[in-house]
């Protein structure tokens, strides 16, 4: 501690600014008053408190003078220090807020700290939390390039001295800051324009730049509130625009870092902290905290619009400045720091999410008795024995049986409603942003999100999507019976129950069904199912969620309305039933409100996620068809009569002599005393919709022919019902049993295990072996051959037999040179009416216009896929028109004799000829005035462009776009997607606002308990 | 009381299941196309003669080189062909064209449509041949014909042959196997349509030894039957000689058994049980068996596929001719147009039930009822212009005998052309994946 004497020298005046600090204020008199060094003399100046400031100051004996409430801090110091006596040597001013309170050896620690140190002309004390005062706030500050205050702290650090000492830095908080004075007046004390806030960091700037030091001295001490800054009052002061203390916070951050730094530096600053003021914003709204989102860009923007201010600030700083500004660059914390403390801070939050704190409390050793320990029996379990645990069992058991009816399903799946899957997901995200589809004859409609989904997902094995697909298909029965266990838990505490039911759920018909035929959507929704189960679990009463549970829920509705629309109808249906029943509630009790809410919450649940998914789902209103389709191809169901016991039907399906227990399970379950029942209804009202749906035929997904629909999605839910059902039910059925006298519970009892029990012996031998020669297979040869796939986008009218030996069926679609790939059957179009025409007539040998008509869609060649009817090939070879090419054992193919492509030139002699085009947009050349038809469907978004200007375009009369060429010239063929990117910026704004909604709300500084702040 | 909602539960239930069944309407999957293609006849060569026999004279036709579509009635019911195959639209109707080439020989055939194989079990190759193959293509686009030849020497070098649309080319049949004597031509088309039509002539010098038309086979079989082979004989001669020539087509040795079905009864000629035939290589037996019947049929049984035919020997008018009967295939319901012909036609079959309805070149319908048990020949009337097999059975064979003054001839009881039933194609996309 410095000697008396040496402390002696200085002249202290302590100058109190308070507004509206009646709560701390007697604390800061105190405070005050009980320094070891006593204050020369103190001031106060009250900016026009509405408490009880100026009774209590007046009541300690302070002087004091009041202005009024829009004076400024640095304003209300003015005009304390112009108020005092001349100033004389060594006089300090020492600035004290109402809310901070200097411990008592504070101003002795200041003073002993400058006083070897005659260049120092700012320091400041260490200060601590209000309410913790081991909270270390400060310990001197400093300004980052984006604006944020910096002091080089972690979030609530603990004060254990590891800060202390004397340190050179940029400023220290004006609370508790000790000035010289004469500096004070020789740099005109803080800027006028800085009213509040950083009004330090610009002070100590100028001081510096005016070639003074500035520290801070630990040794002292002060407890600050930061009242102002954590909003615990309100901020009046003059051009605080609408009272918000962080709007102003950050206009004045802006404000120093534009008034202060060097002339070539100022792009670059206005540019980052524009980037950060967007960044935060975004940040803010993600928290939900839209006003401080508004204060982000309003502070930034306001300041920018006054440039005349920041020029005038300039000037001043010109002037002041005696040494390079260089000298501050040291006190600038590096942009790698921020980004280090950033990430510190968002690991910190992952590992306390991750890893609570343990909140148990160790036993000291000293209070083992070691006799004890002795005695007690040592903990030898042999780790063997984790294998007699049913969940272990099961899991491996469902492993198992997965791989062995996996077996043909190592490699890149196709086959059944798979189609083959794109090497890497940049083809899925090309395929899901793309205006224009080249399937068919071209396709504008929509690209389903699930595509998308698909494409994200696949970034855990680097983007291989067909490496994912195998893995998914893999993975996919043990994911089932995870979430299923996961559900069954919260029902059962019987893990010989929950895990054989769980592992029923992952082998239930639709289950094996699903993976054998390639529907993906059924197999995120046997996944995804009782995870929603579990969440809805309180669906009837679904205004006890908060509108984030709803929104969260919303988030995985959106997946599933992604991968299938027939979830949107399950969740409708479920939505009404409910509402019916609140309704008649309503009518006993008339509580309009809680009914509205039930209503409004629901209707939230059932429709954002619809809308997350426009434009796909809004183009299901004019095709609704696909509220009924799943991804992939339209393969068909069985109909109603095996969705009864279970079983979707169609290819890949179980065989109908496996009938599963879930129609007995529902059935009986209707008829128990416990939950179960409650389940069986949901149950047996999803496998009603899926005997309804499963009834029903459509066409679809490139599709021509009606097929029965597939109620994969339906009978998930009612799959899950009957095994939730079922281990509610046998949860307390052998006590119940022992209990009772034998009679029908026994037998139905009795009845239904004999039944499950069978079933599940029957699936997994039928799983292990038929079973495994599913539709989909990995590694399947390619339909195309592959000397087609050279010319890119070459239209070829592909030939082939479809289905089973006994019941195979000819059909056709317009190939564009290779095999379909994911999500190109959703978006297929339907076909064109002459085509049909023309490939039926080359079929059944009367096509003699066939290979014209072909022709005049651009198609170029003709494949009959082997094996193919060699009447049918004789017939084609027999048509004028066609010229054959090859003949393989991949099958037949014709040349169109005319001349086609894609793009099509016809001269005012009327001589045609193909033009080359590019897969999208290109450009080639016409060689004379004409008519350029492009044979692709019409859409009103394809361009041809000429010299700058856009040419006429018609359809002509087989609906085919048709562009005047007026002269000879390069032209440019595009295809606008204008359109397409609305609707996925439509689409992202959407998904970022239920995503906000779902997240966790931030809280405004004034809702944080002053505990937690310091 | 507890139970009704559950009972309410299943009730809802059971109704939709009861209604989804009738809202189930049975989709029908599957619609058809169908049509009788078109039939073909053989073009008449330089030197020959042809009629073609019509069941209407409303029957529309097409000569070969006709590019347009537009098709003409016959107009008469026996059709003189100059040059030109014709392309007939005859619908059910199968027409037969008889050849000859005056005072020499004479041959049916019938026209068809167009075959994606054709075996032919006849003809030379020696010196002595002046056999003709003849390719028809009927369509519009160019093809090509693989032309396979065995003899006695086995398999010979593939043969493939263009023909240009709506066009024919002829092939001299000794240029397939020169010196060789014993032909059988298998015509496999790799595009196009194509009927062939082989004509087996033979002369020595100036001296004509006959010819025929030789009808072809689409298939081997296990199970081969001629139900119709003339075996002109008398008191004082002795049968003429008959040439059973068989070929294995495949890749195995057969071992033939030949049964002769006549009204003497069914017997194995003496030397023809379990003969072997070596695979690839035209053999040949003496068929020679002591009957009185004027016309035999024979069924040869094979431990693989093999085509055969018979060659007869027959003297029309003092001339000698000669007859390839070859190998029907079993009799279904077909009309067939045979005015001007007055067929002599042999049933073969265990069991033998034949209807048949004639229609008289005056437009009355007879109906015809021929039943028996191994053969079975009736003559059709001098002035029917068609005959509709109304009811066969099983296992039934037929062919027919045609003599006239400058030859014999033989042609099968079969259709010319099948009704083809094509189902119409429907647009899905699902062909675009393995």
């Amino acid at each position: 501690m410095a000697s008396l004497a040496d402390v002696d020298k200085h002249r202290v005046t302590a100058v109190l600014v308070s507004h509206n600090g009646a709560v701390w204020l007697p604390e800061v008199v105190a405070a005050l008053t009980s320094q070891t060094r006593p204050i020369d003399l103190i001031t106060a100046v009250d900016t026009g408190s509405k408490d009880a400031s100026t009774k209590l100051l007046k009541s300690a004996r302070i002087p004091f003078f009041t202005t009024n409430s829009e004076t400024g801090f640095g304003q209300a110091v003015s005009l304390a220090v112009d108020k005092l006596p001349q100033s004389v040597d060594h006089e300090w001013i020492w600035l004290i807020h109402d809310d901070c309170a200097p411990a008592p050896t504070a101003l002795a620690e200041l003073l002993s700290a400058i006083n070897d140190r005659p260049q120092v002309v700012m320091v400041g004390p260490k200060l601590l939390g209000w309410h913790d005062r081991t909270h270390l706030l400060e310990a001197g500050i400093s300004i980052a390039g984006n604006g944020a205050r910096w002091t080089g702290l972690e979030p609530l650090e603990y004060d254990q001295g590891q800060h202390d000492g004397i340190h050179d830095v940029l400023s220290v908080s004006t609370a508790g800051a000790l000035i010289r004075r004469d500096v004070f007046e020789e740099l005109g004390g803080f800027d006028q324009n800085l009213t509040l806030f950083r009004d330090d960091v610009d002070f100590g700037w100028r001081a510096r730049t005016a070639g003074h030091t500035v520290i801070v001295a630990t040794g002292a001490v002060a407890f600050h509130a930061q009242a102002s800054a954590t909003e615990r009052r309100t901020i009046d002061v003059k051009g605080a625009f609408l009272h918000r203390p962080l709007l102003l916070d950050r206009r004045n951050a802006a404000y120093v870092m534009l008034a202060n730094s060097s002339w070539w530096m100022l792009p670059w600053i206005a540019l980052q902290l524009f980037g950060s003021a967007v960044v935060r914003a975004l940040g803010y709204l993600l928290a939900k905290l839209p006003g401080y989102a508004s204060d982000e860009i309003l502070a930034f923007t306001t300041l920018i619009l006054r440039p005349g201010m920041i020029l005038e600030a300039r000037k001043v700083r010109k002037k002041q400045k005696f040494v390079s500004a260089r000298v501050v660059a040291t006190y600038i914390p590096p942009r790698w720091s921020q980004f280090r403390l950033g990430t510190e801070r968002l690991v910190e939050l992952v590992r306390g999410r991750v890893f609570p704190e343990n909140t148990f409390v160790s036993t000291s050793i000293l209070d083992s008795v070691e006799d004890e320990d002795l005695l007690t029996p040592v903990d030898t379990k042999n780790w063997l024995s984790i294998f007699k645990r049913p969940e272990v069992l099961g899991f491996i058991s469902i492993a198992i049986i997965t791989l062995v009816n996996s077996r043909n399903r190592f490699g890149a799946l196709v086959g059944g409603a798979l189609p083959s899957s794109p090497s890497g997901a940049t083809d899925l995200w090309r395929f899901y942003f793309e205006s224009w589809h080249q399937v068919g004859l071209g396709s504008s409609l929509a690209t389903p999100p699930w595509v998308a989904i698909i494409a994200i997902a696949s970034l855990v094995v680097l983007g291989k999507v067909q490496f994912f697909i195998t893995i998914f298909f893999l993975i996919a029965p043990l994911l089932m019976m995870w979430s299923c266990f996961y559900l069954l838990k919260k029902l059962t505490s019987n893990t010989w129950i929950s895990i054989p039911a769980a592992l029923l759920y992952a082998l239930s018909p639709v289950a094996l069904a699903s993976i054998s035929s390639g529907h993906i959507a059924t197999l995120v929704l046997l996944i995804a199912a009782p995870i929603v189960a579990l969440i809805l679990h309180d669906w009837w009463s679904i205004e006890i969620y908060s509108w984030r549970k709803i929104f969260s829920v919303s988030l995985l509705f959106s997946l599933l309305y992604a991968f299938t629309l027939m979830s949107f109808i399950i969740a409708l249906v479920a939505a009404i039933a409910i509402s019916v029943d609140n309704y008649r509630e309503f009518a006993l009790t008339l509580d309009k409100k809680l009914f509205d809410v039930r209503i409004l919450k629901r209707s939230a649940l059932v429709f954002v996620p619809f809308f997350v998914n426009a434009p796909y789902s809004l183009e299901a209103l004019v095709n609704p068809s696909r509220f009924l389709t799943e991804p992939g191809l339209l393969i068909p169901g069985g109909g109603s009569l095996p969705v009864l016991f279970g079983n979707p039907g169609g290819t890949g399906s179980v065989p109908l002599w496996l009938v599963s227990p879930i129609l007995l399970i529902l059935a009986i379950s209707l008829f128990s005393s416990t939950h179960a029942r409650r389940i069986a209804e949901y149950g047996l009202g999803a496998l009603t919709l899926a005997v309804f749906v499963g009834s029903l035929s459509i066409s679809a997904h490139g599709n021509e022919g009606v097929a029965k629909v597939w109620t994969g999605p339906v009978l998930s839910i009612a799959t899950l019902a009957a095994v939730a059902a079922g281990s509610v039910m046998l949860d307390s059925l052998r006590q119940t049993l022992v209990l009772s006298h034998v009679h029908y519970r026994h037998v139905l009892s009795a009845l239904l295990l004999l039944v499950t029990g069978f079933y599940a012996i029957l699936a997994v031998g039928y799983s292990v072996t038929a079973g495994a020669d599913s539709a989909v297979q990995a590694n399947r040869a390619t339909v195309m051959p592959a000397f087609l796939s050279v010319e890119s986008d070459t239209k070829i009218l592909v030939l082939r037999e479809i289905g089973s030996a006994q019941d195979k069926k000819i059909q056709y679609y317009i190939s564009r040179g290779k095999d379909i790939s994911l999500g190109e059957p959703d978006i297929a179009p339907k076909q064109n009416v002459e085509i049909a025409s023309a490939a039926r007539a080359l079929i059944d040998g009367t096509g003699i216009t066939s290979s014209k008509v072909l022709g005049d869609y651009g198609i170029e060649y003709v494949f009959a896929k082997s094996p193919f009817k060699k009447e049918i090939i004789r017939s084609i070879d027999g048509l004028g028109g066609f010229t054959r090419t090859s003949a393989t054992s991949l099958g037949v193919v014709w040349r169109v004799s005319q001349p086609t492509s894609r793009l099509l030139f016809i001269n005012e002699a009327g001589v045609r000829s193909a033009l080359k085009a590019e897969e999208f947009s290109g450009r080639t050349f016409v060689p004379s005035a004409g008519t350029l038809i492009l044979t692709e469907s019409s859409n009103r978004s394809w361009q041809v462009l000429q010299n700058g200007f856009r040419l006429t375009r018609v359809n002509n009369e087989m609906g085919l776009p048709t562009f005047t060429v007026t002269e000879a010239g390069e032209i440019s063929l595009i295809h606008d997607g204008t359109v397409r990117r609305g609707w996925l910026s439509l689409q992202v704004i959407f998904l970022t606002i239920v995503i906000v909604m779902a997240l966790p709300a931030g809280r405004r500084k004034r809702e944080i308990s002053e505990k937690e702040l310091a | 009381m507890k139970l009704i909602r559950p009972l309410k539960f299943l009730a809802v239930l059971l109704s939709v299941v009861g209604i989804s069944s009738v809202l189930s309407v049975a989709v029908t999957t599957k619609s058809f196309s169908e049509s009788y293609p078109v039939v073909v006849c053989p073009p008449t060569l330089d030197g020959l003669g042809s009629q073609i026999s019509f069941s209407s004279k409303k029957t529309q036709f097409q000569r070969l080189q006709n590019r347009t579509s537009e098709t003409a009635q016959v107009k008469v019911l026996r059709l003189p062909v100059n040059k030109d195959s014709l392309i007939i639209t005859s619908e059910e109707v199968t027409p037969v064209v008889w050849q000859s080439r005056s005072g020499s020989w004479a041959g049916g055939g019938l026209c068809m449509g167009p075959a994606s194989s054709q075996w032919f079990v006849g003809g030379t190759a020696d010196v002595t041949t002046r056999g003709r193959l003849i390719l028809v293509n009927s369509g519009l686009s160019d093809a090509v014909v693989d032309v396979e030849s065995f003899t006695e020497n086995g398999k010979q070098p593939l043969r493939t042959v263009n023909v240009s649309s709506k066009n024919y080319i002829v092939i001299s049949i000794d240029s397939l196997a020169p010196g060789d004597k014993t032909l059988t031509v298998h015509v496999v088309p790799r595009s196009g349509r194509i009927n062939a039509f082989m004509i087996d002539e033979q002369g020595k010098g100036l001296k004509a030894l006959g010819g025929d038309l030789v009808n072809p086979a689409a298939a081997g079989s296990k199970t081969v039957v001629i139900p119709a082979i003339p075996n002109q004989s008398s008191r004082n001669t002795p049968a003429l000689p008959h040439t059973l020539r068989v070929l294995a087509p495949g890749d195995v040795d057969a071992s033939i058994t030949v049964e002769v079905l006549s009204g003497d009864g069914v017997f194995v000629p003496v030397g023809l049980n379990s003969r072997s035939v070596s695979a690839g290589i035209v053999t040949e037996f003496k068929l020679d068996p002591n009957i009185t019947s004027n016309v035999m049929a024979v069924r040869i049984s094979s431990t693989e596929p093999i085509v055969a035919a018979v060659k007869s020997t027959a003297v029309v008018q003092g001339k000698k001719d000669f007859v390839w009967s070859t190998a029907a295939p079993g009799l279904v319901r077909l009309t067939m147009a045979i005015t001007g012909l007055d067929p002599f036609i042999s049933f073969a079959g265990e069991s033998i039930d034949v209807s048949l309805d004639v229609t008289l070149t005056n437009g009355k319908v007879v109906q015809e009822k021929v039943t028996g048990s191994d053969i079975a020949n009736w003559r059709v009337p001098t002035n029917a212009r068609s005959f509709t097999i109304t009811k066969v059975g099983a296992g039934t064979f037929a062919g027919a005998l045609v003599s006239s003054i400058n030859g014999y001839g033989y042609f099968p009881i079969a259709a010319g052309s099948l009704l083809t039933k094509i189902e119409v194609p429907d647009s899905n996309i699902r062909v675009l994946n393995p």
